[in-house]
């Protein structure tokens, strides 16, 4: 396994980890509903884990992996507060468009 | 950098395919055809369903379901420490013991508040 | 590691005193807990002990964990007054302090970047919660929606930066990056890349400019104890990390980055004082504040060396003393007024509370660094490090933003002591309220007149 991924260059790798980042934080920016933006923000975490396990495969050392799955947990625990909260909102303004969120502003 | 054989990838696709396609066909051909308002039914188990599934459904699921991915996900841990119990030996399996209760703490949290009573 | 492990249970412990039955016990086991971990923390001073290379215990992860406890200490004594009516909710909400707390530590104890992700998100986690813990307010639940979306999104900025840092290095070891900096042979381009994506996400981190929109709207929808809990442990917490992480495995590099901080630094310092010049609400009005001394610490960032060290802590600790202060008045006189934050609403405080609006003076004077208290102390160490070491117009801009600076912290002094027809009304604070602003403004003055207590700590 470590060789078929050590076969393809290490920069398509972090290629393709950059352009997916890139359209986790163009989505984050430019969608208005929470949701949307919760899922561009768990795409960003996903690419990262991607370039993580390529590194680790080149650098033949696992510790990277196990970074991933701290990096699954966390996003895990980060969803569940994230959701709940959207719940809360959802139910006092019956919208998860961020731009009705502006109660906060001079 | 070597050049990496593709032909093993390849194949594996050409047989997946072919398999699917083969099944497919052959249920076709061969399979009974009974065509009535049942069986067109998207779930055939009996009851009638009620409206289309993009309706919203009851909060109480969302708390329950959230509560799962949590706990589920925490498993990943177990995985490389059952790989290397042995290496890790006592501490290991001391530390995972930690690592356990502190989860079971959570989950008599949850029992203890009520947040899966469903009524 | 002790305390840290004292704290996990400590938090535990408070998460189930609403179930079980010990309301009223729980807050004084809370304060003879982080009393006990700052104790555990002094025993190890010098020692330099190591955790499995995860945590390493040297003075400046136990000099900045004790100014993280002491913090909290004072925070939970405000909490002793301000939730003393709340109901069932409040143990809940202890316990998520105690935890982001100990996402505090780990962030200024960690030595390997992993540490550093779990503590800023044990850190994070929890306040997402906290900051919209007042339910039924919409304010609360749209400062909680934006913190955390934003957290989220500096979250993976982090990460991206952590993994191209590991890219490059092979190891998440800060000890090891140390040394790969130090080596220097053929360094990819995409490790500066990291370094600027791990500077851009604790930018967001510490609220500093061009990152920080999101501190203003989250400080005033949280809850007042909880925006005084992040405009102090989070705010320093997020520095010691930023300190120890560049100070101890990129200074070789500082050529390269140096100009990002440096214009992090200026336009953190204007942006903040400026617009906190025409806000009208006291709590969004610290908010800002709390961004403009992120510039100043920025600048102790730029300038580094081992100096830095001393000065950001003694920066943190009369910044926290004072901040401490403030919002503890406000606390009170928000409550006294229904909840309204305004400049006007603290109209006639002098008149009806004279000592409360004594206090407050103190902790404005110090924000905005009158001698002799500590807060004139910190910058005057600050400029003196950054003249010394050469940045004399940098100096200069922060010098020119102090005075901006005095006109904000002015004038919540002087609505104070004028008077209106709706006056704060005379009230009798009570004992919790009473030890609170006495400790701090005690650690006011205690480092504006003998500043060496804490400048000589970190040599």
């Amino acid at each position: 396994m470590k060789e078929v991924i050590q076969g393809i260059p290490l920069n398509y790798y972090l290629f393709l980890s950059t352009v997916l980042f890139s359209i986790g934080v163009l989505g984050v920016l430019f969608r208005r509903n929470a949701i949307i933006i919760l899922m561009s923000v768990e795409l960003m975490l996903n690419s990262i884990n991607l370039l993580l396990v390529a590194f680790s495969a080149f650098h033949g050392d696992a510790k990277a992996q196990v970074f991933v799955f701290f990096i699954m947990i966390v996003a895990a625990a980060e969803v569940a507060v994230g959701l709940a909260l959207m719940v809360l909102i959802y139910r006092n303004i019956k919208t998860l468009d961020i731009d009705f969120l502006n109660k906060l502003k001079w | 950098m070597q050049s990496v054989n593709y032909i093993p990838i390849v194949l594996q696709l050409l047989v997946a395919g072919g398999f699917v396609t083969l099944a497919m066909t052959l249920t076709h051909v061969w399979g009974p055809k009974r065509k009535s308002a049942e069986k067109l039914e998207n779930f055939e188990c009996g009851i009638e369903s009620q409206g289309n599934a993009r309706m919203p459904f009851s909060i109480k699921y969302f708390l329950t379901a959230i509560l799962f991915v949590l706990f589920d996900v925490e498993v990943i841990f177990l995985y490389p420490w059952a790989v290397n119990f042995k290496e890790l030996g006592l501490f290991g399996f001391v530390e995972m013991l930690v690592f356990i209760a502190f989860l079971l703490l959570g989950f008599l949290y949850i029992i203890k508040k009520g947040a899966l009573k469903w009524e | 590691m002790k305390s840290i492990v004292l704290l996990s249970l400590l938090g535990v412990t408070s998460m189930f005193a609403g179930v079980f039955n010990y309301r009223k016990l729980i807050l004084p086991i809370i304060l003879i807990g982080i009393a006990a971990a700052i104790g555990l923390f002094v025993d190890q001073w010098g020692m330099n002990k190591s955790f499995y290379q995860m945590a390493f215990f040297d003075n400046y992860a136990i000099a900045f964990s004790c100014l993280l406890l002491s913090v909290s200490f004072l925070i939970f004594t405000l909490a002793l007054y301000h939730y003393r009516k709340e109901g069932d909710i409040v143990t809940d909400l202890y316990a998520l302090f105690i935890f982001a707390l100990t996402g505090g530590l780990l962030m200024t104890s960690f030595s390997n970047l992993v540490m550093l992700f779990l503590g800023i998100e044990i850190l994070s986690i929890p306040l997402y919660v906290l900051a919209g813990s007042r339910r039924a307010d919409l304010a609360s639940n749209e400062a909680a929606l934006k913190y955390f979306l934003m957290g989220a999104f500096a979250t993976g900025f982090l990460l991206f930066g952590i993994a191209l840092v590991y890219g490059a290095s092979g190891t998440f070891d800060l000890a090891g990056i140390a040394a790969y900096v130090k080596a220097g042979k053929d360094i990819p381009d995409f490790f500066y890349v990291g370094i600027v994506l791990l500077i851009v996400a604790l930018l967001f981190k510490v609220s500093a400019a061009p990152f920080h929109f999101w501190a203003p709207d989250v400080y005033q929808g949280s809850p007042v104890l909880v925006t005084t809990f992040m405009s102090t442990v989070v705010k320093i917490a997020a520095f010691a990390a930023f300190l120890r992480l560049f100070n101890y495995c990129f200074t070789p590099l500082a050529s390269y980055y140096e100009i990002i901080l440096t214009a992090a630094a200026v336009a953190t310092l204007l942006i903040g004082n400026v617009t906190a010049l025409y806000q009208q609400s006291v709590k969004r009005m610290l908010a800002y504040s709390g961004i403009s001394h992120a510039g100043y610490l920025l600048i102790a960032l730029v300038v580094m060396g081992a100096s830095a060290t001393s000065v950001v802590f003694f920066y943190s600790a009369a910044y926290a003393a004072a901040s401490l202060v403030a919002f503890a008045v406000l606390t009170a006189v928000m409550e006294n007024k229904e909840g309204r934050e305004s400049f006007e609403t603290f109209k006639g405080l002098a008149k009806n509370n004279p000592i409360l609006a004594l206090c407050m003076s103190v902790a404005m004077l110090s924000l905005a660094g009158i001698p002799p208290l500590a807060g004139f102390f910190g910058k005057y160490f600050l400029f003196a490090t950054a003249i010394k070491d050469g940045y004399l117009w940098l100096v200069l801009v922060a010098i020119f933003n102090s005075l901006i600076s005095l006109y904000y912290y002015l004038r919540v002094i002087i609505n104070m002591y004028s008077s209106a027809d709706d006056e704060v009304p005379a009230f009798t604070p009570n004992y919790a309220l009473v030890l609170m602003l006495l400790l701090s403004l005690g650690a006011n003055l205690a480092l504006g007149f003998y500043p060496d207590l804490l400048m000589g700590l970190l040599g």
